[in-house]
């Protein structure tokens, strides 16, 4: 009897963690595709070695598209592009690195990926998120 | 539509989510460990007896004494003069002014995460206790009499610490959101306001009653202090087993209700911009189109998420004590709700260090440096020359986050077991009806573990 209701709460408590996995593997999975679509939409192919650099545009002080999550990797190059219709600095934080980029200008942004995490860019005067850095190890 | 949690307002930095490998191993050790945990279990409780220790008389006299406490206590009310000052006299940048992560990330995630292994902290620094012994002195020799207290409404229990607690933590993670911001200055008005009603509380019910039940700080930080290895009796300090004096912290009323509020609200945060960000999302939508202000939409739609989330949060835990109704030789409901909610402590605790564990890290180099320094942020002053200093972000990887926050559920996992299983032990004579009862916690604590571990997992999706 004992032995038997031990063995019902193993398999449902087994079947619960398979349906968790999968749910955690899946939620991931539609996770990173929505960011390379949205990364991939506005700007060309995510940032990589010898790939198109994104580019985020600015207009009205809001990013057009929404904000976009830009991925790489640590030890690789930062790259992508600002191109804005207003005179704005742009501030990438953690990393604390600010550009001035002109009206109706573009600048470009490149530096080694040392940390992990999340960290936004933002336009500094207007404190509006225009992109996601995700640096993943 | 810009959000603006604390995390965010202060830090603007945010862990990467936990990758799917690492969830479906954590999930499935913490299966294998609870049946590790039901097979080999114990047969007699080992920490419902503090197995205490008295330290040297000379220790305890130093530091337990008149001076130490005065002491303390004058610290504890200059931090928060200078936290308040900070807030209407600094910089409204959150992220440059004291206040902000003096209150909420020194202080708020401080003291449970070093209560938790020293005993209660927050006591001997409590400002509003300190200003309450010392008012109570004065009257009594003014009056020549000790004051006159109501009585504590037994019923009440810690329902105003576990209300209070939530209304603390809606400050911090909801009030903040929309255009308004989550400034100083507002945090410091809070807090004078807070203050207020504290000391009128403990005029009413008198200061050390109000403390243990009614006072939120205290009521949250000791909850965390009882898993700790020192605590005091008799004006003497001792070392106690771990975890041991976490057994008798329920037996207040009200006290269910406020691990409730700590695991509720923790888990809120962490899934605001996660695993609950396109609900609130449709709600906020939804109410916007009733009418609402974008500020208030945000505002009702996280109230009502978070009240939601507190409100699951409860409901899995009554579940699993009503199951435990079924065994033979049960306790009352009433009395089992109150008996296990003490077990839910490890977890309300693993789920504050996964969620805030390197935003303490990164945040209190920043208190330690600038802030310390410059405390108004207005770059005029310079105290410890450490005003230019920044957060160094390389001192934790993001692999260290992970298995620092997927190792954290899966001890507050243990932990938790451990303590249920003592506790089934004491309410059944019957060894098989104790571990019966116990399919029951099992259940209580994969859920919350595993629910952990998702919220990681699609954390800022």
């Amino acid at each position: 009897m004992k032995n038997a209701m031990k063995l019902t709460v193993a398999v449902l408590a087994l079947v619960a963690a398979l349906a968790l996995v999968a749910c955690g593997s899946s939620d991931s999975g539609t996770t990173s595709g929505t960011a390379t679509e949205t990364s991939g939409a506005e700007s060309g192919k995510p940032a990589g070695k010898g790939a198109d650099v994104p580019t985020i545009e600015v207009r009205n002080g809001e990013p057009v598209g929404g904000v976009q999550t830009l991925e790489f990797s640590a030890g690789e190059e930062v790259r992508f592009r600002v191109s804005s219709d207003e005179a704005e600095e742009i501030h990438v934080h953690g990393y604390d690195i600010a550009k001035d980029v002109p009206a109706g200008g573009t600048i470009e942004f490149d530096f080694p990926a040392e940390l992990e995490g999340i960290y936004e860019a933002e336009l500094e005067g207007q404190g509006v998120q225009i992109a996601e850095l995700r640096i993943n190890p | 539509m810009k959000f603006l949690p604390l995390a965010h307002a202060l830090a603007s930095r945010q862990d990467l989510p936990v990758p799917a490998w690492l969830f479906a191993w954590g999930a499935s050790i913490v299966l294998v460990v609870s049946f590790f945990a039901l097979a080999a279990g114990w047969r007699s409780p080992r920490f419902e007896r503090l197995h205490e220790r008295p330290l040297g008389a000379v220790v305890s006299r130093v530091l337990l004494g008149l001076p130490a406490q005065v002491l303390c206590g004058a610290i504890g009310v200059f931090l928060l003069g200078l936290a308040v000052y900070a807030g209407l006299e600094g910089t409204e940048a959150p992220d440059r002014n004291f206040a902000l992560t003096f209150l909420f990330v020194t202080c708020w995630l401080g003291f449970p995460f070093f209560s938790a292994i020293f005993g209660d902290l927050f006591r001997p620094f409590n400002p509003w206790r300190a200003i309450g012994r010392v008012a109570g002195t004065g009257f009594r020799a003014i009056a020549g009499q000790r004051a006159a207290h109501a009585p504590y409404p037994e019923r009440l229990g810690r329902w105003p610490a576990a209300i209070g607690l939530l209304a603390v933590v809606w400050l911090e993670v909801v009030y903040g959101k929309g255009g308004v911001g989550f400034d100083p200055h507002t945090v410091a008005v809070a807090t004078l306001l807070y203050s207020t009603y504290t000391l009128a509380m403990m005029a009413v019910f008198g200061t050390e009653e109000w403390c243990e039940r009614g006072e939120v700080f205290s009521v949250y930080f000791g909850m965390f202090g009882r898993l700790g290895i020192f605590g005091t009796r008799d004006g003497r300090l001792e070392r106690r087993r771990p975890f041991s004096a976490a057994t008798t912290w329920a037996t207040i009323p009200g006290s269910a209700a406020v691990v409730i509020a700590s695991i509720s609200s923790t888990s809120f945060d962490g899934g605001q911009e996660g695993a609950f960000k396109d609900g609130i999302e449709n709600l906020t939508d939804w109410i916007e189109g009733l009418g609402f202000s974008l500020t208030t939409s945000l505002r009702l739609s996280g109230t009502v998420f978070m009240l939601l989330v507190f409100a699951g949060v409860g409901l899995i835990y009554l579940l699993g004590v009503r199951g435990m109704r079924t065994v033979p030789g049960a306790p009352s409901f009433a009395k089992l709700r109150v008996g296990f909610a003490h077990t839910l402590i490890p977890i309300a605790l693993a789920y504050l260090v996964a969620h805030y564990f390197s935003f303490f890290v990164f945040q209190e180099q920043a208190q330690f440096t600038f802030l310390l320094s410059d405390p108004l942020g207005t770059g005029t002053t310079d105290l410890f020359g450490t005003a230019a200093s920044g957060v160094d972000y390389t001192v934790l990887t993001a692999n260290t986050i992970w298995y620092v926050q997927v190792g954290a559920l899966l001890a507050g996992h243990v932990i938790g077991l451990m303590l249920a299983h003592d506790r089934a032990l004491v309410y059944w004579p019957d060894y098989r009806n104790a571990t019966a009862s116990q399919y029951w916690m099992l259940a209580v604590m994969v859920a919350f573990t595993c629910f952990g571990l998702y919220l990681l997992s699609v954390a800022n999706g």
